[in-house]
Order: structure tokens, then sequence, then C-alpha cells
């Protein structure tokens, strides 16, 4: 089984013999933390990999499903084509632990025909407000299945509860995309709103990004992120084109599509960690870099996370539909068959809800 | 499926069976590599070997597991390596 | 017939036993294949298998045959793991024999299916019978792959293994 590595160091990939090697300075902590303007790696001609004062870490070429790196890493050209030769991404992320791209592999499932059928589901008003209204839908009940979970445990959550269940019976009232998008928005900053009720330590005040601005928010964008880069891998693994969204406008980002799906699986793979890691005392004030108007994930915090969203991922869970079982990483992947299987006419397009 | 491989070949051929090795699994230490496998994976792993080895006084010893939980494993001294998909 | 009409690939003859879904899908270019184990088994064996012949003879762009081997008669092989869809493997070669005998016109031609892992070869015939009844084979992947959607799976003892299982079955 093929598995992702996070490469948190500063540091080099280079190719060496048929696989990948990240060289790092012995100096350094385990744990670096990066600076914004920090320098990078000298990329140098020669093999240092055998030098006393670096330290390597041989990643098997066959094991690798992508790469998320967090630190200031440099890519010799070799690297770069030979991942893309074992179609391999390499997903960036910044500072704040933002998303910010992916090196994607030059081969790619193509069909024309998928490509003009996801299209005409964007252009034609009626089709594309179906399948946002899926979008909000799926996201709406995976919250309510984490909010019930909390209200079982002896949370007063009722209220928010009611406003988010009436909220969802009305979105089949929508009209528009930006109806739509309002009524998401309403959604999430209830739920949001309940985060002080359900976590036992930390504020939530309110929702903050680029850059976040307490620990809370800190958390939420890192996971986000951390989401989007999965979900545009696993678009990546089918024919759907990334820049067609539906909620989303597909001018927003350059892989939109992904921005749609990750809305169904917040609630799943990003909110369910931090509420673990935030009540079951795992991550706590000394995590965070708390900067002047900022706050991020220092970077055993990022481990820390890292290592739950790594798990996360790889948990399975017996799929009704197909009898076997599947990971939660699989999960988004059949969401992108079904909108396949959507936009061939096959068959409706429902969206993931926790059944468990 | 899980596998520990383990060799003893001729010095000339060991530098090229665990460079072959690095691209699979991941060394633990000297002359032992570990690590999840497909069937496919296995498949071409052993070919590899069979291709690299002489067969009249190398040998390579494969364990298959069904998984990693099926065995335990204990270590006296050291970790030799690191093999955790965080760096 | 006329031969712009006879050309369709191997693999989608070998598909239409298969599955018709499975036949509709890989024609409109929605493969599943980067995926699955199996076909990177089958893959493997394809590759180490037969590794003095010379591999993979195109014939007018379409077909596709592992190898071939010329002597007295020409010999058409195909290397398969299992006989699992035994059925599909032999109608595979049918109409790589109706063919290179009907459009082609080459008479002295046999067909093998080599399984390297059980270490079995079957020898495959050809009759007109057979001959007609390819014919009425592409007259029927005609009519599949020209229609809208797919067609409707149905349930075999094989789906698990097959590449677009998740894809059918979500």
């Amino acid at each position: 089984m093929k598995k992702n590595f996070y490469i948190l160091r500063n540091g080099k990939l280079i190719r060496k013999g048929n696989t990948i090697y990240f060289i790092y300075e012995k100096s350094e902590e385990k744990v670096f933390s990066a600076e914004i303007d920090g320098e990078e790696m000298e990329v140098e001609t020669e093999d240092i990999s055998d030098k006393q004062e670096y330290e390597k870490r041989v990643l098997p070429i066959e094991q690798i499903s992508s790469l998320f790196i967090y630190g200031r890493v440099s890519l010799t050209s070799g690297v770069i084509s030979f991942l893309s030769k074992n179609n391999i991404p390499v997903h960036f992320f910044g500072y704040y632990g933002n998303y910010e791209s992916t090196l994607m592999p030059k081969e790619m499932l193509l069909s024309g025909e998928m490509h003009i059928k996801q299209a005409m589901h964007y252009i034609s008003q009626d089709k594309r407000v179906f399948i946002a209204k899926r979008f909000v839908e799926g996201s709406a009940q995976n919250i309510l299945r984490n909010l019930e979970y909390y209200q079982r445990e002896g949370k007063d959550l009722q209220e928010e509860i009611s406003y988010i269940t009436n909220a969802s019976f009305s979105i089949e009232n929508c009209k528009d995309v930006s109806q739509l998008l309002a009524l998401e928005g309403a959604i999430r900053s209830k739920y949001y709103s309940s985060f002080n009720k359900i976590l036992k330590s930390f504020e939530f005040d309110e929702r903050t990004r680029q850059p976040p601005e307490n620990p809370l928010n800190a958390m939420i964008s890192f996971g986000n992120s951390l989401l989007y880069a999965t979900v545009i891998k696993q678009i990546y693994h089918t024919q759907l084109d990334q820049t067609i969204s539906f909620l989303h406008e597909p001018s927003e980002r350059r892989f939109s599509l992904a921005l749609d799906i990750s809305e169904i699986f917040k609630p799943l793979l990003v909110d369910r960690i931090i509420f673990k890691l935030v009540n079951k005392d795992i991550i706590g004030e000394d995590h965070f870099v708390k900067e002047l108007n900022s706050c991020l994930l220092n970077n055993k915090g990022k481990e820390i996370f890292l290592r739950e969203y790594d798990e996360k991922l790889q948990t399975t869970i017996k799929h009704r539909d197909l009898g076997r079982n599947v990971s939660y990483e699989r999960l988004i992947y059949l969401e992108c068959l079904k909108l396949c299987k959507h936009f061939l006419g096959i068959k409706d397009y429902k969206p993931f809800v926790i059944w468990w | 499926m899980y596998a520990i491989i383990v060799y003893d070949v001729g010095v000339e051929r060991v530098s090229k069976i665990c460079s072959f090795l690095r691209c699979f699994l991941s060394w633990v230490q000297n002359s032992v590599f570990e690590g999840e496998l497909t069937e496919s994976q296995l498949m071409r792993i052993k070919e590899g070997i069979k291709e690299i080895i002489d067969k009249n006084n190398d040998s390579v010893r494969i364990y298959i597991m069904r998984s990693k939980d099926v065995f335990k494993m204990e270590l006296i001294g050291i970790e030799k390596a690191d093999t955790g998909p965080f760096i | 017939m006329l031969l712009s009409q006879a050309l369709f690939t191997g693999t989608q003859v070998n598909y239409y036993i298969v599955c018709p879904t499975k036949l509709w899908l890989f024609t409109h270019q929605l493969s599943m294949e980067a995926s699955s184990e199996y076909v990177e088994i089958g893959k493997f064996i394809h590759e180490k298998s037969y590794s003095r012949e010379r591999k993979d003879v195109i014939i007018d762009e379409k077909i596709g045959i592992d190898f071939i081997r010329d002597g007295d008669k020409l010999i058409i092989c195909e290397i398969k793991k299992s006989k699992r869809i035994e059925k599909a493997h032999r109608y595979q070669l049918y109409y790589y024999l109706y063919y290179l005998r009907k459009i082609k016109g080459i008479e002295n031609v046999e067909g093998r299916i080599l399984y390297p892992t059980q270490r079995e070869i079957e020898v495959i015939e050809f009759n007109e019978e057979i001959s007609r009844e390819i014919e009425k084979i592409m007259e029927e992947i005609r009519k599949i792959i020209s229609l809208d959607e797919p067609p409707k799976p149905s349930r075999k003892s094989y789906c698990k293994k097959c590449a677009y299982f998740e894809f059918c079955w979500v």
C-alpha cells in the first residue's frame, strides 16, 4: 500500500539510484521552524548524500502516494521528472500551512466526453444548481452528524442542531448559487459558534483567515488546506476537470472543484481531528506561534496534526454498496466517481453522508 | 501484505541489491528491509532479486505476512533508521 | 464486409464478452486501470513471460497481438493471467484470426492462449461458424458503443476483481 510522506524539515530532494533521497543538515533540530523568507538549501551538483554533515532519508519510490512539503525544500530537475514518471504529485504549503501549489505528474486520464458533459452541467443553470445543492446538503448533514454526536455526549447543542436542520430544509428552495453560498455560510458560522461548547479549551471568537488569528482558526485553516490537496489528488485519478466547479465559481481557485468536494469532507476529516486534539489535550497553547496579528501551528503542532490526519485518511469503514472496506481517503475518490456517473447520466449524484 | 527481506550476498553485489530494495522497502538495519507490499510489487521484487544475485552463492530470505499486526517485533539496542512518514 | 467496419481492437471484443458496461466505458476513454492491482499483476506477467519473443505486434493500428511465431504456420499468441474469463480470451483470438483470414487473406494461421502461471496452453482453431459469430459480435459492439449512456451493469462473480468495480457499484 502506498502512503503519503510529509516533509517538515528544510532540505533537498534528489534522485539517487532509482529512488528519492531527502537530504538535510545534521545540525538542524528534528523539527525546524521555517521562516517566511528563510534561505533555501543550496542546490549543489555534487552528490552530498554521503557527506558527514548531512543526514539522509531514503523514500522508496514504490511506496510514495504523494508528498506534502511544509519545509523549505529544493528539488532537482531529476527528481521532478522522476516523480512525474512515477505519477506522484507533490503538494507545497506556505508559512501558515496554507496551500501553495501542486506539482502534478504529466500523465493524466483524459476523456473528451467527460469534459464536455461536466461543462454542460455547469453551463445549464438548473443542472449547476442541482449539484451545488448536493454539496451544501452533504456538508450540512455531516455537520449535523458531528453535532448530534456531541449532543449525545451531553453538550447542549439543541439550538445549533435545530437551526442547521431547518437551514438544510431550505436548501431545496434556493434559486441560484449565490443563495446557496449564503445559506452554506450561515450554516458554517452557526456550526463554528458551537465549537466553544464542544471544545474544553480555546475560544473560537470568529473565523479568520490569511492569516488566522487564534489557535482554532490556525487549525481549521491548516486542516482545510491539507484536505484541499488531498481532494486534488483524488480528482487527478479520474477524468474530471479540476477547474469546473459548481458551488464555488470556477475562477475562484486553480482547482475549484476540490473546493466543492472538500465541503462535504471537512466535518469528517478536519473538524473531528480538531475536537479530538483539543479535548484529549493532545494539542495545547505551546504548539502555536503567536505573532502580532496571526497565530499558526509550530512545527511540533503541525506534526501532531499531520499524524492524526494521516491516520484518519487510512481509517477504513465497510462500504454498504461495495461490500468491502474502504479508507476515508478512498471515500473521496468514490465521491469523484459518483460525480462522473452523474455527468454521464448514469446515476443522480447523492453526497456522501457519514453513515456510521 | 508485510514483508521482511534479509540477504547475505557476495560483497560485489551488496550495494546492487541494497539500492534495488530501496525502491520498494525501508532499510531497517544492515542487510534487512521491511515494509508493506502489494502482490505485484512482491512479484517484481522477486524477479529483480533473481536478476541480481548469484544463485549458487547468495541467499535472500523473504518473510511474508498478511499484515504488520500478525507479529511482534522486540528491539534490543538502538533503532538504526527512521521509517515513519513524517520527516 | 467493408474493411473500415472491421476495425475494433481485440480488447473491445474481449470486453464485449466480459461485460458490455466495461466495453462502453473503455471505448469512451473512461478507463480506471491506473489504480488496479489486478491490472498491475497482468502487466507484470505480460512483461516477464516469453521475454525472448518480440512482443506487441501491431497490425493496422488497431490489432495488438502479444507476439507471433512464424513457421510453416503463423501462430498468434496471447499471454493471460488466469482462466477466470477464458471465454473472453478465446473470442479475442477468434477475432484476430477472423481479421487475419478475412481481411488480410492469411489462411495458414492459428491462435494460442498461454497461461504462464498455470503452465497451460490452449490452441484456438477457427471455422466458418465462428466467423459468422464474430460478425454478429462486431454488429453488437457497434450498437453498444454508440449508445448515449453505458448499459446498466449486471453483477457477475468476477466484478470484484474488475478495475471498474467501484465505478459500477458505488
